[in-house]
């Protein structure tokens, strides 16, 4: 096995058949093609797993060798230039591959019977395994054109994907605004790729560091001009990982089907922006500003997702800042020059980010079968509650990644993050307590989705519990009165409906499947109260959400095992003179490249005590969580303390005031949404009105003006004449004066 | 000469045999189709042959050259050559016009006319790219109108004969420049004219008289290509054809202003070229900003698809400009890359047309979910005119941008300036690109009337749309293909500036 590496080339290239048949087949034997349906998921999953054991064994290599291997093909343009490709296999690339085919891997299982029902079955898979190949193509890239060809394939493929239900206008517009949004980083990353190029010569990584240090060395290169060109590369990682000012794509992002928000919007492609930053980083780190500018905008961007996740009430919205916010993270450590903390977030995220999406997949699957196909229902936590009961496995599951996220011990990403915090300690106090109050913050809104969704009871049915109707609104009266009563009003006539149906002993058939879902959406609704089969023995369990499948499961699990494991990779232990910090080992190469001063050991006692002051901000969120969403119905409620609070009133008046305030950024996604519609979306809409103007009223104008005028002075001239003799001959005898005149004036001058 | 004359050949084919079609009997369409079909899959197939076995790729000079004297009283030849400059539209006006060909499938009323008049145009256009004689080339371009002028007044829309007029009266009226360019060019020298190309390109001009020329050819190139403010007839004409001829406007026609920017102002007016490029470059720019930006406000769906070919045609005057061997090539590179994206955008919208019966793009929606092969192959093509990696144009992009960078002409502060400004249309490209694709296709729609034109693509659509995006990705993949064409002869022509 040694030379493995020799074929390293078709790691992106393995799954290339399945997409290929697909559409081929598509095209071609749409009947045929469609007939097969499901069993195409067997030579994607099988395909995948391939290329997981080659980057399982790449690995192994890197871990042992800490050996790296290039190789490059070229196109000849001319003599002067050729574009040159070929692949770049490091330590980076082993992880980032081994991360990609993991997560795909189980996404593809999962979505198997997530989308099994769906008619685009066949283009979902053809894309999703089209987004595998040019993802494992971006990490094994060994130049910067190469990364970009691959960034914009990867950017294409969240397009089609996000608007996979393209039915739908609300995802119509999130997936074109997820493209464009991308495009302005990559407009900086061309940039930038294009002055780096007019500096060095060229766009391979290895001659790129050397030749710059050398001119920097010299002091024959404007180093502002190489920080404005560093700056431009970091806006392509700015977009595509969702950092402010770019992140306003990732929440709409959440339109398209959830196993790809597991895959691509939470484990891989917004990691790309991070492994772009991570291959740049011998360049970055020799311009101060840069790196502190990274840190700069890592460090807003985790308080922004999390202050923006506080108050959403889609699940999937609230994930997806909870996503910005970590990554924010990774970005704070890549600024600060914590290579190793940032790549160990990277990979402990992912799983647990992946976990929580498949699991409010499980979620948002059980409770189409009551609220009917429409994500603002079954995506909404306001209608659910009380789901521990009937969803116990997604219900275990979901707690681990969320202990994971909040950074409770011995979970994995509990390790990583506060191997961050520890590093910005050491970095900037400031930063370090905005990062401490923060990680208190995620617990808070994590926690808060764990208590809306699993604890209480559910809230479809909440007028059911008549006695407790005023209590009821208590839980949910943080999203403003008057939208309650008008979700009221809906579900007065909607559970009208219901209560009519039981009164003549029917219910739900949940599991029943429309083929023809997309197209009759908005029939569905109403089949689904109006299709009412006759169960007289089930009538208690078939009104509420149902545990998903095998295969969905299956991939909840096996996350699981990676969330609850995975964190001990990094760990940095000795024990009887054997290391067993893999993470470390396997990065030797760039920590040797960063000079950066590798400890034999670490300070247990530090990182114990910062983690102490972490993990007690922690559980105070978890604590504040309770308070605020623990249902009042609660068995362990305490009407003590509660009383306490409603009898001081002017506490109560500034408390609520500061609640509306902090209720009202989340909501409106801190009015950045906001100021974009007003700021670029209107200067845009302006300009194109503008030219739209000029061109039809003064460029073409012009011509259609000389056409018109040559019109009426041809109507004009034809009355000039009017056909009399005397007419024409006074015209004559007065040219011929005229030509008299010159003529005798001209000989005169001759 | 010993050699048989393929160009004579190639060039006068297709109008002979579209003469033909009148002795036809008057029933059958597809008689006279089938017919049409096989005299340009014969012409493509002879340019195909002789570009293989009777083209050195690998020199500078004229090839396959034909001198034929044709009127003696002032040395007019009819004289034809080619080299890597014309090899890749010679080729491109074959395989599009073989398409439009098939797409014009449609087309009922007075057949036998429109495929003459088909015919005819093919025979102009490679006339025009072969040509070695300057006043033959005038010949060729201005013969180039009557068929499609015919075509646009006599097949379209509501409005054509407004769009046709305003056709002829801008093309005619720019061909005055060009006419008085070519007479001074052949009278400066000497009592008897001098037409030929090669003896052209030996000849100087005081700077101030060679401005005067180079004025004189670039209006008349600006209007063909087209390049603003000499736009404005290109949407109208559009917007009205029908899309077979659209095929042919897009794919061919605008191609022949780039090629004469390249091979008449480029080559035979060094001087004026470095003055003006600046010029052409700062113009290059605002033409991609420009066009994108009025392509987002248009309602019609052709017009839209018009205006992103006047924005990418930005580019190639960026690369012109940059005078730079990447620079040029990748503007050589564009010339073809947008003829198949051109074109077969204006086809899918031709049939997207034909089974909604709209054109403006806030009455449509919903289509994808009864044409699911359409929607695919314009999902597709517009990303390729988004310049999306792995697509003809993307390469052409990314190398202009290349030639823009390494050009020795420009200061850094302008070099910066430039790409910035043009890298602006990347952003805006993708935004009328994918608000195209929103409303036509995205959203659910209830078709309440069984319309019986709403079907999928057929065989015979997927195949001309199949058949432009192979080559598409095909040059996106490997572009060193065109570039082998086209790589000498740059190399020669930019050796003038020195």
């Amino acid at each position: 096995m040694e030379y493995t590496h020799q074929y390293s080339w078709i790691i992106p290239f393995i799954p290339f058949p399945v997409p290929m048949l697909i559409g081929v087949g598509l095209l071609l034997f749409p009947t045929a093609t469609k007939y097969l349906r499901r069993m195409w998921a067997f030579p994607s999953i099988l395909l995948l797993t391939i290329v997981m054991m080659f980057s399982l064994d790449l690995s192994i290599h890197q871990i042992n060798n800490s050996s790296f291997y290039q190789y490059v093909w070229s196109w000849t343009i001319n003599n002067d230039l050729s574009l040159e490709f070929g692949y770049l296999i490091d330590s980076l690339t082993s992880i980032m591959s081994i991360l990609i085919t993991t997560v795909g891997i189980l996404v593809l299982i999962y979505s198997d019977n997530y989308m099994s029902h769906d008619q685009g079955y066949l283009r979902f898979f053809a894309y999703l395994t089209l987004f595998n190949i040019s993802m494992l193509g971006l990490v094994t890239s060994s130049n910067l054109i190469q990364i970009y060809v691959f960034w914009e394939l990867v950017g294409m493929c969240s397009y089609l994907l996000i608007g996979f239900w393209f039915t739908r206008p609300i995802a119509a517009n999130a997936c074109q605004k997820a493209f464009v949004t991308n495009r302005v980083g990559d407009f900086g990353l061309l940039l930038g790729i294009l002055g780096l190029y007019w500096i060095t010569g060229s766009l391979e990584f290895r001659d790129l560091f050397q030749i710059i240090n050398n001119l920097i060395y010299k002091n024959e290169v404007n180093i502002f001009f190489l920080t404005l060109v560093a700056l431009l590369l970091f806006c392509g990682s700015v977009a595509k990982s969702a950092q402010f000012p770019l992140h306003v794509w990732l929440p709409d992002a959440m339109e398209g089907p959830t196993p790809i928000s597991a895959l691509i919007h939470a484990a891989t492609m917004v990691a790309a922006g991070i492994f772009l930053v991570a291959r740049l980083l011998p360049l970055f780190i020799v311009l101060p500003a840069i790196m502190n500018g990274i840190a700069f905008i890592g460090i807003i961007t985790v308080v922004l997702g999390a202050t923006l996740a506080i108050a959403q009430q889609d699940i999937k919205k609230n994930l997806a800042y909870s996503t910005m916010s970590q990554l924010g993270y990774m970005m704070l450590a890549l600024g600060m020059g914590s290579y190793r903390a940032a790549l160990f977030h990277l990979i402990t995220h992912a799983y647990s980010k992946a976990l929580l999406f498949l699991g409010s997949g499980s979620i948002i699957h059980s409770m189409e079968a009551l609220v009917g196909y429409s994500p603002a229902k079954s995506q909404n936590m306001v209608l659910m509650g009380g789901l521990t009961k009937h969803v116990p496995i997604t219900k275990t599951s979901f707690l681990v990644g969320t202990l994971s996220l909040c950074g409770i011990p011995p979970f994995a990403c509990f390790w990583s993050k506060d191997e961050i915090l520890n590093d910005s300690w050491l970095y900037s106090p400031i930063f370090a307590i905005i990062a401490c109050c923060t990680a208190g913050l995620t617990a808070f809104y994590m926690f808060r989705i764990y208590l809306l969704v699993f604890e209480g009871y559910l809230n479809v049915h909440f007028l059911n519990f008549n006695g407790k109707k005023n209590s009821s609104f208590y839980s949910i009266s943080l999203w403003g009165k008057k939208e309650v009563k008008q979700k009221l009003k809906n579900k007065n006539f909607f559970l009208a409906l219901l209560r009519m149906k039981n009164n003549e002993m029917t219910s739900f058939f949940i599991r029943k499947i429309y083929p023809h879902r997309i197209n009759q959406n908005v029939k569905n609704i109403t089949c689904l109260f109006f299709d009412i089969n006759y169960f007289g023995t089930k009538k208690t369990a078939c009104l509420y959400p149902n545990e998903s499948d095998n295969t969905m499961r299956f991939s909840i699990l096996v996350l699981v095992l990676f969330t609850l494991f995975v964190g001990t990779i990094g760990i940095s232990f000795s024990y009887k003179g054997i290391d067993f910090d893999i993470l470390s080992k396997w990065l030797i190469p760039f920590i040797d490249l960063l000079h950066k001063n590798s400890k034999n050991f670490v300070d247990w006692y530090e990182f114990l005590t910062n983690a102490a002051f972490s993990v007690i901000l922690t559980f105070l969120g978890i604590f504040i969580a309770s308070f605020f969403y623990k249902p009042v119905y609660s068995d362990l409620q305490n009407l003590n303390l509660l009383n306490l609070f409603e009898k001081n009133v002017l506490n109560k008046k500034v408390a609520d005031y500061f609640q509306n305030v902090i209720y009202d950024w989340s909501y409106n996604r801190g009015y950045i949404d906001v100021f974009y519609d007003i700021s670029l979306i209107t200067s845009v809409r302006k300009l194109v009105q503008f030219n739209y103007f000029f061109d039809k009223k003064i460029i073409d104008a012009i011509p259609n003006g000389i056409g018109i005028t040559s019109f009426f002075m041809g109507e004009a001239i034809k009355y000039v004449g009017g056909g009399r003799i005397s007419s024409y001959i006074l015209l004559y005898i007065f040219y011929i004066v005229i030509f008299i005149l010159i003529w005798y004036f001209l000989f005169t001058n001759i | 000469m010993n050699y048989f004359p393929w160009l004579t050949t190639v060039v006068i084919l297709p109008i002979v045999g579209g003469s033909l079609i009148f002795l036809f009997p008057h029933k059958g369409n597809k008689v006279i189709k089938w017919y049409t079909i096989c005299i340009c899959l014969i012409d493509l197939l002879i340019t195909s042959y002789v570009f293989c076995y009777h083209f050195e790729l690998d020199d500078p000079l004229i090839q396959l050259t034909e001198n034929y004297k044709w009127i003696n009283f002032f040395d007019f030849y009819w004289s034809f050559g080619i080299d890597g400059l014309s090899l890749g539209p010679i080729l491109l006006t074959g395989f599009i016009t073989t398409l439009a060909t098939l797409a014009a499938q449609p087309v009922t009323r007075e057949s036998k006319l429109f495929y003459f008049l088909m015919l005819a145009m093919y025979s102009g256009q490679i006339g025009t790219f072969s040509s070695q004689d300057i006043l033959l080339f005038f010949i060729m371009w201005e013969f180039e109108l009557i068929p499609v002028y015919l075509l646009l007044s006599m097949w379209g829309g509501k409005k054509r004969l407004y769009s046709a007029t305003k056709f002829i009266l801008y093309t005619a009226g720019s061909s005055v420049f060009l006419l008085l360019g070519i007479l001074g060019m052949s009278f400066y020298s000497s009592n008897e004219p001098t037409l030929n190309f090669e003896s052209l390109t030996n000849q100087s001009y005081p700077v101030a008289l060679e401005i005067i020329f180079y004025i004189g050819f670039l209006i008349a190139f600006a209007v063909k290509s087209p390049i603003i403010p000499l736009h404005t007839w290109l949407p109208d004409t559009h917007g009205e054809a029908h899309y077979s001829t659209c095929m042919l406007l897009a794919g061919i026609l605008l191609k022949m202003g780039a090629y004469g920017l390249v091979r008449i102002n480029m080559e035979f007016l060094s001087r004026a070229h470095s003055i003006f490029s600046p010029w052409l470059i700062l113009l290059g720019s605002i033409q991609i900003i420009y066009a994108a930006s009025t392509s987002l406000g248009q309602r019609n769906l052709k017009k839209r698809i018009a205006y992103s070919s006047v924005s990418h045609m930005g580019f190639l005057l960026l690369g012109i400009g940059s005078i730079s061997d990447t620079g040029l090539n990748g503007a050589i590179l564009q010339i073809i890359s947008h003829g198949f994206i051109g074109a077969a955008l204006f086809f899918l919208a031709g049939t997207s047309y034909d089974r909604l019966r709209l054109l403006y793009l806030d009455e449509m929606g919903g289509m994808a979910i009864p044409m699911p092969k359409i929607f695919t192959v314009f999902t597709i093509l517009s990303m390729a005119s988004l310049a999306l990696p792995g697509m003809s144009g993307f390469v052409a992009e990314l190398i202009v941008l290349l030639g823009i960078i390494t050009s020795q002409k420009y200061l850094l502060i302008t070099k910066i300036l430039i790409t910035f400004v043009t890298a602006i249309g990347m952003i805006l490209t993708p935004i009328y690109s994918l608000s195209m694709l929103r409303q036509m296709f995205y959203g659910y729609k209830l078709f309440n009337t069984p319309n019986s034109y709403f079907f999928d693509s057929g065989p015979r659509e997927l195949f001309i749309s199949i058949s432009i995006l192979i080559p598409v990705i095909s040059i996106g993949i490997y572009p060193d293909f065109i570039f082998s064409f086209s790589a000498d002869k740059v190399e020669a022509i930019l050796s003038n500036f020195l």
